[in-house]
Parts: C-alpha cells; structure tokens; sequence
C-alpha cells in the first residue's frame, strides 16, 4: 500500500466490502486446508516406507484437481456428473443451516431432518401406485411429503427455542437420534426394504415404482453418472431464499430476531413465530435435499439408520459456513466440498495413500474452512491497521467523521 | 499517610501524570488529535467534553486499552509505556467505571481484595485486609460494612466499595468515569466530599463529567476536549458554567428547557393497578401503581434506577407481561393484553431506556433501524417486498430533520455509529412515527449539553403537538426542567405527586430515598 498510493488504495476498498473480504477468507482457509493436508501427506511418506515423497506431492495435486484427476476423459465427465449430483443435497443442507444461521440459530439438527425427509420421500415414493397417478406427480408428492416432515421435525427444537428458551442445539441432537430412531422402526419388517437376496440393509430404489428426478439428458452429457436436474432445483431455492432473505419483509424480520431478539420484539414483530418458522424452513430445506437424493431413483437408502447419521446432515454445516452463509455462495462451497470429495477418491485410487488418509485431507481441508469468519476477522483487523499508519493521509483529506 | 507508596521520583515534575500530544486515530475519526493533560499531584482535575469528544478514549489510552499513534505518557517526570492495564495498576493508577465491576454475590471485601488475595501456604488470609480496608475506610470517610453483600448494599455503597478497591491497590491516580449517573442528590453531596477529602490526602483525581454544577463545585482545574481535539484547561476559580460549556459545546447553551405553560387535554394513556412481579419473587417490582397521562402534558417519574420504574414501562409498551388486575388503557381503549405492534401502529412511541438492548439493531444499517416499526407499512413494502428506495429517501429526510451523524450516512452501521448518534435515530425513528403517547425512558441518559439540549426542545416540540409525554429519568435537572408533573416512584410505588414550580431537588430526593411519602399515596410512613 505504500509504495502505490492510488492502485493500493484501491486495492484496500475492494478488499474492504464485506462480500469481497468473505470470498478472500473463504480462499485463505482453503488454502490453509490444502497446506496442512499436504504437510500431512509429506508426514506420512517421512514415516511409511511404501511411500515417497513424490508420492505425496503427487497425492496432494490429485486431491486439489478433484474430479480432472480422474485419468480418463470419460471417467472425468462421469465424476463431474456424479459431484454435480451429490452437491444438490449438500446445497439443501448448507442453505438449511446458513438460514438458521441467519436468525441466530444453529441448527445441528440438519442429519435428523435429512432422515426425515428420506423417509417421507421414500414411503410416498414407493407406496403410491404410478399406474394410476403419474409418476411425476408422484415425485412430486414425495418430494413434498419429504420437505413436510423436515419442516416439521425442524419445527420441535424451534418451538421448544421460542417458547422455553431451550438451547436449540441441544434439541436438535436429541432430535438427531430420535430421527434415526424413528426411521429404523418405521422401515423395520416392510415391504420398502429390499429382497433379502439383495441388500437387506436397504429400501427399495424409487424407481422400481418408476419414479424418478427428470434427467433432461444431463446423464447423457455426463455419460453413465447419477446427474440429474436436482442441483438446478437446489439452485433456484438457493437463489429464492437470497431474495427471501435480502429483499422482503419477512427476511428483514428473520435477520432482525437473529441479530438482536430484544430489539426485534420491541419493534413489535413476533420473535416466537419467526424463531419457529425459521427452524421450520432450515428442517425444510434439509429434508429437500434428502428427497432430492433418495428420487434420483438410483440411490440405496440404508434404512437402519439408529447406529449412525447422514454425513450430510452435518456437512450443511461447513458448507455454510465456507460460505459465510449466503445462500448464493452456499451452491459454489458444496459444489467446491464435492470437488475435493472427487479428488480424495482419485487419491486412494491412483496412490498408496489408503481411502482414509484422503478421507483425513479432505476433512482437514473442510475444517480449515470452518476457520473462515476468523480469517475475516484477521483481515479486517489488518485493514483496520493499514488505515492508522495511512492516519495522515486520511486527516489531509478531511475524511474525519463524527 | 498510611499507605507505603514508593513515590520516589516526585519533586522532578509538578505534573504526577502527564499526557503530551496523545493522538489516537480509528479509522475514518480521529478520536484525540494533539491532546494534552497535566494533573498536579493532590488535585482534582475534570475532563470535560460532548459525547464522542475523546474523553473515553483518552482515558483508555492512560489506562494502557489502547496505543496512541503519537504523543507520550509521563509519571512524575518520567516517560512510561502503559501496554495494558496491569501496566496502569503498577503505575498507581485505578478507575472507578460508570457501570461497576463488582460480584454482586460476594461481600464488600471479597470485592476489594478481588485479584490481590492475600494468600498463605495458598489459604486465604483475610485478617489483615480487612483491617487495612477498615483503616482505609476510616482515613477517607468511606462508610460501607465489609461483611455485607454487594447485592444488599445501596448504589452509593457499592461505589465506595469500588473507591476503596483503588485505594486497597494503593493506586495514586483515581480515574472517576461519570460517578455520579447514578447517585441521589444527597449521595452525590457525599461524594463530592469523599473526593475532596481523597485529594487532600494527596491523591490525585481525574473527574470525567460533563455535570458542569459538579464540576464547577469539586473540581481544581477541567480540561475540555472537543470533537477529538484539546480546547484548554482552565482554572475552575477563573470560570463558569456559561463559559465552561461554550468551550464544550463550541457555541451558547442555553439550560433552561424554553416551554409554554403545558394544556392538558384528553386523557391518552390510563394505567390502573398495574403490578409487576419482581424477579426474585420476594416482592413486587411495581406494585399496584396507577396514572393518568393527558395530551399535551409531560408527566415525569422520578426515582433512583433499579426502583420499578423500567418493569413499569416494559408492562405498558409490551415487552413484559403484567399481573391479572393491571388495566392500561391507551386513547381510551383497553390494550392491556394487545401485542407490541398494536400498540405500536395505536398511537404509542417508545424511546426505550437501552439503546443497544432494545432500540437498535446494531448489524442493521442506519435506514434499516430508522423504519425498524416501519418497513411492512405500504409505504416502505410492496407485496412482501422491500421497497429500499423508499426506505432510503425516508432515511435522507430523518437523517437532515434531525442532523443524525454518521460515517457513511444511511447505510451505515448502527454499531460503528456515536452513542449520541445512536439515540438520536431512535428519537428520530419515534418522534417521526404518528404518536399521541410518547414513553422516553431516559432519554438522554449519557448525552452531552448540546444534544441534551435538541432532545429536550424535541420532547417539548412533540407534547405542543397534541401528544401525552411519559418521561422517566434519573437525572433531576431533567425531570425539574422538563416535565409539567412529576410522580416520584420508590419500590414499586408511587409515593409523591408534585408540580416542579412548587418543588425542589432536595425535596424530591427526600421521597427518592424513601424517607418521605404523601398521605394518600399507600401507607403513609411509620416513623
């Protein structure tokens, strides 16, 4: 800054706008990520004989080329395909915990809701009969009845927040469990499951009942992958609740209640019922993203679900916060998550490194990311103290303020 | 003197602190430009300013929160660096806060001793700081019992307990940040006395204030400060008050609120019986309390804080619920049980009592807050949509009617703006909204003269509108100045009715501490 006065000061008002100084601590913490990942991967091949150096070098370049490392031209476009898939529900899961976010909640429950939300899809999906209604009515009715139960399940922590001031995140696990709970029994000695000569541990694809997301020749362009138009409808809700959010009423209320509860109720709005429908659309929007999933009509739902949660659930959580919850941003960090997912699977296929080791460096990565907002802060906090030194300059200008 | 200060070094500089050239720049403000401030040793030197004069700040960068771009620090002659406040404690120097730092739930002297237990074999030994606390307590006149609670002691007390925490520390240099916000007439008589005593003593005080009556009576010397820069210091014996605030304010103001003699009309809000419970249940917050509040008439509670007066505001505009029984009637209608928003689009404004708490929110953008009641209106939403460009003219107007200043004008955030600023977008966002009931809950509590002044013309401009005023404030001058009958409130009770023509501040403090009650007004008193 002070060797060019006009082009560093200009520098310093595009890095001091709050989206732009977001994107460039989203991209520090990334590459903070992939550093320590590396350093990971350098410690392993220091320690494993089987391993070289430059193996992990090599290993860290796959990771961070995600689905382009795949090899093969035909093997890339399938694995494109496949992380533009996979990211639609993420997308759904990272919009549900940045709108939570945005009221001032967090909301852990995101893997519950999912569950929820699978099984509603899944029992609407295949019990009703597509030869008398069509199927994409059908698939209509899942996805809705899959949302439905997110919203509502979303719904228990937000009421017992609203009216009890019982912390939310302590609901939401409990709800987590209950959720996993509650499928397991639901699925248990039906019909949905599987043949036992199949996979028992799984229900029935939907597409069994012939019903399944459209494809618009998406799997066509991305030969033999799973791609739907599910992430085009995960983008277009992205991109309603950005207008939710910033140009209506009601999001200048919800954001409102999440800055300041007092202040909200004072102004007279309803801090209870906006709290309620808050958690109510962030289990909605979980939930989505779990139907989205389970009627691409290719996917195995494992239906006895009381041992573990969905990864997705909780990977909302980073992906929302990578994108400092903006819904708009909330698309590119999923899609970014499922680009270093493509990379981790290429790592264990092409090196030494084990699926768990790339399993670690994506996790690494991924944590890293959740440092982002403290990045903003340091960054902040280094403009702040580029502008003292600049002190001098600023007093010529007059730029004093009251 | 029983303390064992190692004052070695005096004698070199007549100056026992001394601040040179301190400049301190935030981004977009300087806060101190060139400031410069000199306290003699056993003197009581006032720092005098606005809101957002630098006073804060100076102090901060004396007790080592923040570096100064420039300038240098002195103690008795010689160049200190205070990095932080352990640094300013080792150099002698204590502050008592505007808001206290004690544990309520500790005793007097576990608060005094906090951070420096004596301690042997690591056990706690009291003994010989309670004896130092009790000969302490004595040399100065500060009358407070160790053994009881801080919970249980009156304001006054705990601020002596805080006086007595710098002087357990043996500090030299006493900070007092507007110690007498919260005090009685008679409270504040007392501290006026303890200070002197304190400084001839030899200790050294610096008095933050911007109660010029206070100052011109205590005070030796006052530096004023204005919008970040170094007025002058002046002789107290040399000055006045008309001249002081002319240096604080930078032009004439004028003390006395100019009003016309009030015309009470209709009644506006009725309050019957209206009891609050208290938060530990032992005993009412408010208790049985009835009112009439009139068009055109500013009715003012008074009372000392903490005495009912904001549970008996947040039961009539909503924000707590009241006990069966309480009827609160606004322009004749019963809105006891009506939400927060009827009230609010009914006829009633509310300049609450904590800005940050409940009149702003401090992420939103100053336009946001200014429509904060506002922006579903038709007039700022279309179909569930914002209309910013409305909001945004609406704002400009607000903003020039009412000389809001800020950095970045509308969109700026509530939270980087002046405390003054802040209040007075609430006061604009309220006046500005139709009203026949104005509830101000000190209203210009922590503002300087000047805008002390505009708030108050602001009030009155509103009650010549047609509109019914209830005013609750701690500050005498205010409730004497402004209001056209004032209602004494002490535990929960309303213990006195008075026109301020035929009243006085004494008078009033006597009913504030409960040592007096009308007849009529509940029990009349047993002694």
């Amino acid at each position: 800054m002070e060797n060019k006065k006009t082009f560093g000061e200009k520098c310093a008002a595009f890095v001091r706008k709050d989206g732009v100084r977001s994107v460039i601590a989203s991209l520090i913490s990334i590459l903070g990520g992939i550093a320590v990942g590396f350093i990971v991967l350098l410690l392993l091949a220091a320690f494993d004989s089987d391993v070289t150096f430059s193996q992990a070098l090599k290993g860290i370049l796959i990771v961070i080329k995600g689905p382009f490392s795949s090899g093969s031209a035909d093997n890339m476009l399938f694995q494109i395909g496949n992380m533009l898939f996979e990211a639609a529900p993420l997308v759904m899961t990272g919009l549900s915990v940045a709108i939570a976010f945005k009221t001032g909640l967090f909301n852990i429950g995101a893997p519950g809701q999912y569950l929820m939300g699978a099984m509603g899809a899944l029992v609407v999906a295949l019990s009703l009969p597509t030869d008398t209604i069509p199927s994409w009515i059908v698939w209509i009715l899942a996805l809705l009845a899959g949302t439905l139960l997110g919203a509502v399940w979303g719904a228990i922590p937000g009421f017992f927040k609203a009216h009890f001031n019982v912390n939310e995140v302590i609901v939401c696990i409990m709800t987590n469990w209950i959720a996993a709970n509650v499928v397991s029994w639901v699925f248990l000695d039906t019909d949905f499951i599987n043949t036992p000569e199949t996979k028992i541990n799984f229900i029935k694809k939907t597409s069994s009942n012939g019903v399944a997301t459209a494809k618009l020749g998406l799997d066509k362009i991305f030969e033999g992958s799973y791609m739907d138009i599910s992430l085009i409808i995960a983008s277009l809700v992205a991109i309603a609740l950005y207008i939710m959010m910033n140009k209506t009423t009601f999001g200048y209320e919800l954001k409102a209640c999440g800055f300041n509860r007092n202040a909200s109720k004072y102004a007279g709005m309803n801090e209870k019922r906006n709290i309620l429908i808050s958690m109510s659309i962030a289990g909605a929007l979980a939930a989505c993203g779990a139907a989205l999933w389970v009627l691409n009509g290719s996917q195995d739902f494992k239906w006895n679900t009381y041992m573990s949660l969905p990864a997705e659930g909780f990977n909302g959580i980073p992906a929302a916060l990578l994108a400092s919850n903006n819904p708009i941003g909330v698309i590119f960090s999923s899609l970014f998550l499922k680009f270093l997912n493509k990379g981790g699977a290429n790592l264990s296929a092409q090196t030494p490194f084990n699926e768990y080791v790339s399993q670690l460096i994506v996790a690494v990565i991924i944590y890293f990311s959740g440092f982002s907002k403290l990045f903003r802060d340091m960054l902040a906090k280094k403009l702040k103290g580029n502008e003292k030194r600049d002190g001098d300059s600023l007093k010529a200008k007059g730029g004093k303020k009251e | 003197m029983n303390t064992n200060t190692t004052n070695a070094s005096a004698g070199k500089s007549p100056y026992v602190i001394e601040m040179r050239g301190i400049t301190k720049i935030f981004p977009g403000i300087i806060a101190n430009d060139d400031i410069t401030l000199q306290l003699k040793k056993g003197e009581i030197h006032a720092l005098l300013g606005e809101n957002g004069a630098g006073k804060s700040t100076l102090m901060s960068v004396l007790f080592g929160l923040y570096q100064p771009e420039k300038g240098e620090i002195y103690k008795n002659g010689e160049k200190v660096t205070i990095n932080d406040p352990n640094d300013a404690n080792a150099l002698g120097i204590g502050m008592v806060h505007q808001h206290f730092k004690l544990v309520d739930v500790f005793t007097v002297l576990d608060n005094i001793i906090l951070g420096v237990e004596p301690t042997k074999y690591g056990f706690l030994t009291k003994k010989e700081a309670r004896e130092k606390v009790l000969r302490l307590s004595k040399t100065y006149g500060l009358n407070v019992d160790p053994d009881a609670l801080v919970e249980d002691i009156t304001v006054g007390m705990q601020q002596r307990t805080e006086i007595l925490k710098m002087l357990y520390r043996e500090n030299e240099i006493l900070i007092f940040d507007e110690p007498t916000a919260v005090l009685t007439p008679q409270e504040i008589t007392e501290l006026m006395g303890i200070m002197k005593g304190l400084a001839k003593e030899g200790k050294s005080i610096l008095f933050i204030s911007h109660k010029l009556n206070e100052i011109m009576e205590v005070a030796d010397r006052c530096t004023v400060l204005r919008k970040g820069k170094y007025i002058g210091t002046v002789d107290i014996a040399d000055t006045d008050i008309e001249r002081l605030s002319e240096m604080m304010v930078g032009r004439e103001v004028h003390f006395t609120v100019d009003k016309d003699e009030s015309k009470p009309g209709d009644v506006v809000l009725e309050v019957k019986d209206l009891t609050v419970k208290g938060h530990s249940h032992k005993k009412n917050a408010v208790n049985g309390v009835s009112l009439k509040v009139r068009k055109g008439e500013i009715v003012c509670v008074a009372g000392i804080d903490g005495n009912g007066q904001s549970e008996f505001i947040s039961a009539i505009t909503g924000l707590t619920k009241c006990e069966e029984g309480s009827v609160i009637t606004l322009n004749g209608e019963d809105v006891t049980k009506k939400s927060i928003r009827y009230k609010n689009t009914h006829g009633m404004s509310h300049i609450p009592e904590d800005r940050h708490k409940h009149g702003l929110v401090l992420d939103y953008s100053l336009e946001q807050n200014l429509v904060l009641q506002r922006y579903f209106e038709k007039e700022f939403s279309h179909g569930g949509f914002i209309r910013f460009d409305k909001i945004r003219d609406y704002a400009d107007v607000l903003i020039a009617e009412y000389d809001i200043r800020s950095g970045q004008g509308p969109v700026t955030p509530a939270r980087s703006m002046s405390g003054g600023n802040q209040q007075k977008a609430i006061i604009a966002r309220e006046l500005d909204r139709p009203h026949d009931l104005l509830i101000a809950v000190q209203p210009t509590r922590g503002l300087d003269v000047g805008a002390i002044e505009s708030i108050h013309k602001q009030i009155v401009s509103s009650r010549d509108a047609g509109a019914g005023v209830l005013l609750v404030s701690l500050e005498l001058d205010e409730v004497m100045n402004l209001s056209d009958r004032i209602l004494v409130m002490y535990e929960g009770e309303i213990t006195g009715e008075f026109d301020p023509k035929k009243t006085t501040v004494q008078e009033l403090g006597l009913y504030m501490a409960g040592a007096k009650r009308q007849n009529g007004r509940g029990e009349a008193d047993g002694k």
